[in-house]
């Protein structure tokens, strides 16, 4: 395990190289804009099902960007400004943060001999952004939404640190490039289909999304969002997008195959994975209500947890009888 | 500028509207939401949402003023629009778009504004008529939401002038500074039009409330009763779904609602509402989710959705509506010791009618 943790990834032919950093603007547009295009899917789903045309929708993400940086800022009575702001903005870092360990083809901008790990550090840092977004106005409604996503947060973080363990077993290394190059043969959605969904439901829980979007429910006026206005209010929604991407992105790479796949080059693949990835989250969202947090805690410890555990142990008992 | 004016042309795409019922004005609300949604506007969840407010019509004095405290949360680019009938509702958002496109208009009115929030009025009161400071809803500014007890006031405590939360009898987890009065309403969508409120807050549950009835202005014409129509009936489900979470449920009653307002034919809407009704019944996470919230009587909240769907199904067969609506009064024996979310659902899936309430200042606790 340790020979092969200290390994240069070059199982599956592809060596993943380390960028300089100033590559990170473009992973920033490219995040940005496969954010942005989830988000016209949205609109336009949004837009049939309230009988108008599906591209009149597509252009609603545009319009609410223009309508959001025209939009005064808002305070109010003793918030606690600075803190609001950086939870708020915090956001759409995270998810940069994020992609940066994801292979891009043969390049990253980020090569961390633990990048698995990396990346649940940073959703675990998502539990602050929120949170603070909902303590920051000093308004009962928001706080609440706080600590609605606490709640959530108990629930889904610890099933998806062991989803995020399965491949990370299986690869026997930490590093994303070596559980990219370790499917070379198999993907490991196919062995690990328990560990997947767990992992979606995951994305689905830190970008508070679809089913697990209660600290922005309308019953609290918007939870977190309730106070946020103009430029504010658009960094916490295109965060919450771009946490979506991000997800996705990292999710075809543990289990997907990352860019692996014929034909086309690798970064194509990985595109267009992320994208069929990020449009089933888009389509959960529109087929599902939101689920009450209680609820949701309750089928968390008491059916997922011990159901991913299950899939680890296969996964190491898998592991060790291949030797 | 040129540019300023384009970001504003392309802004008033998505107006968000904050559509305000004035108690009986369900007809005039429905004919708005259904002009919001053909253009492809939204509807706003809170004031700080809103670009628009929208009051379908003519309110009484407390329900006014605190119309007006909603809308100095409006954050700008802004709008006011009244609405008092539900004819040339088109034109009326004709020119609030207008208004909000005009750059000049909106910039004079942001530099009359303060930049500080104003401190409000405490959320609890002694419910006098001319006591406008619990108008409010539950997503105002935090100086509503800290509002605390009068009794335990001490200025040299008060961080912004804001009484501290303060410890109340029997709080259920001990903490001393953890119960905090919030009111609901009587300006929050999703909500029974008129009714306020007076919640006092565990944390996110509800210890104990009491309610008021804010109504219409005295000798307004009394419009038109919708009380269980199929309308009426799709209206609730709407809503109902919507505070469930469940946008694309909830705009399908909301449509079929808005194609009643035409009377459309019953042989188009019947199969439409079918196909609802089949997707609600369905929804197993939406039946996780309700099933056991409210549990009294009348069923669960899960029940009250399908009830309300099969008597829209019965007034579209012609047959005609019977039952009366849940008096206001058991609302606060019903949510107490319930969370917020399920406080919302439950007042949803009752069948409340504050038009019916004949007494305004009825206090219970």
């Amino acid at each position: 395990m340790s020979e092969l943790a200290s390994s240069p990834t070059s199982t599956a032919g592809i060596d993943v190289v380390q960028t300089s950093a100033a590559w990170a603007p473009l992973a920033a547009v490219l995040l940005l804009a496969t954010a942005s295009a989830a988000a016209s899917l949205d609109g336009g789903l949004a837009a049939r099902a309230e009988g108008r045309s599906l591209r009149s929708g597509m252009s609603a993400p545009w319009a609410e960007t223009a309508r959001l940086f025209r939009q005064r800022r808002r305070t109010t009575l003793a918030a606690d400004v600075l803190l609001w702001r950086v939870g708020g903005a915090s956001l759409l870092v995270l998810a940069l943060l994020k992609v940066a360990v994801v292979p891009f083809g043969r390049w990253t901008l980020g090569d961390l001999s633990v990048g698995v790990v990396w990346f649940n550090a940073m959703d675990v840092a998502v539990w602050a952004a929120v949170w603070l977004a909902g303590w920051g106005p000093n308004s009962a409604s928001s706080l609440v939404g706080g600590y609605r996503f606490l709640a959530l947060a108990l629930a889904y973080e610890l099933p998806l640190m062991f989803a995020l363990t399965a491949p990370a077993v299986g690869a026997g290394s930490l590093r994303v490039g070596d559980v990219v190059a370790a499917q070379h043969d198999l993907w490991f959605v196919v062995w690990m289909p328990v560990a997947f969904g767990v992992f979606c439901a995951g994305v689905v829980g830190f970008s508070v999304w679809g089913p697990l979007s209660s600290p922005l429910g309308p019953d609290l006026g918007g939870g977190v969002l309730a106070e946020l206005s103009g430029i504010d209010r658009w960094l916490v929604l295109a965060g919450r997008w771009a946490l979506l991407t991000a997800g996705s992105a990292f999710g075809v790479t543990l289990f997907w195959g990352g860019g692996a796949g014929p034909a086309l080059p690798p970064e194509l693949w990985l595109l267009l994975k992320t994208g069929l990835l990020l449009a089933a989250l888009v389509l959960v969202q529109r087929r599902l209500p939101t689920l009450r947090p209680p609820r949701v805690v309750r089928a968390a410890w008491l059916v997922v947890l011990p159901l991913v555990l299950l899939q680890l142990l296969v996964v190491s008992v898998v592991v060790v009888g291949r030797g | 500028m040129d540019l300023r004016q384009r970001l504003a042309t392309v802004a008033v795409h998505r107006t968000s509207a904050l559509v305000v019922e004035v108690p009986g004005w369900a007809r005039t609300r429905w004919a708005v939401e259904r002009e919001v949604r053909r253009r492809g506007w939204r509807l706003a969840v809170s004031p700080a949402d809103a670009d628009l407010l929208v009051t379908c019509g003519r309110p009484g004095p407390r329900l006014a003023d605190a119309l007006d405290l909603v809308w100095a949360q409006l954050p700008g680019p802004r709008a006011r629009l009244d609405v008092p009938t539900s004819t040339a509702v088109a034109d009326a958002l004709n020119e609030a778009a207008a208004q909000l496109r005009d750059d000049e208009r909106q910039r004079r009115d942001a530099a009359d504004r303060p930049v500080e929030p104003a401190m409000g009025t405490p959320a609890e009161d002694d419910s006098t008529a001319e006591d406008d400071g619990d108008a409010q809803e539950d997503d105002d500014h935090g100086d509503m939401d800290m509002g605390g007890d009068h009794g335990d006031m001490d200025m040299d405590m008060e961080p912004g002038g804001i009484p501290l939360a303060s410890g109340g009898g029997g709080d259920r987890d001990g903490l001393d500074l953890d119960v905090l009065h919030v009111p609901l309403g009587p300006v929050l969508p999703c909500w029974p039009p008129g009714l306020l409120l007076h919640c006092t807050l565990h944390g996110d549950v509800v210890a104990e409330a009491r309610f008021e009835v804010l109504g219409a202005a005295a000798g307004s014409p009394p419009p038109r009763r919708t009380y269980r129509t199929p309308a009426d009936r799709l209206d609730r489900a709407a809503q109902l779904l919507t505070l469930a979470g469940w946008d694309d449920a909830a705009t399908q009653a909301a449509r079929l609602r808005d194609d009643l307002l035409d009377a459309a034919d019953p042989a188009f809407c019947v199969p439409v509402l079918d196909r609802l009704t089949r997707r609600v019944r369905r929804s197993r996470s939406l039946r996780w989710s309700l099933r056991g919230l409210g549990d009294g009587p009348g069923g669960d909240v899960w029940d009250r959705l399908l009830e309300l769907l099969e008597e829209a199904r019965a007034g579209l067969a012609g047959q005609q509506p019977a039952g009366s609506p849940t008096p206001v009064d058991v609302v606060p024996d019903l949510v107490a010791g319930l969370e917020f979310s399920a406080v919302r659902l439950v007042v949803a899936s009752l069948d409340l009618d504050p038009t019916a309430q004949h007494h305004p200042h009825a206090v219970s606790t």
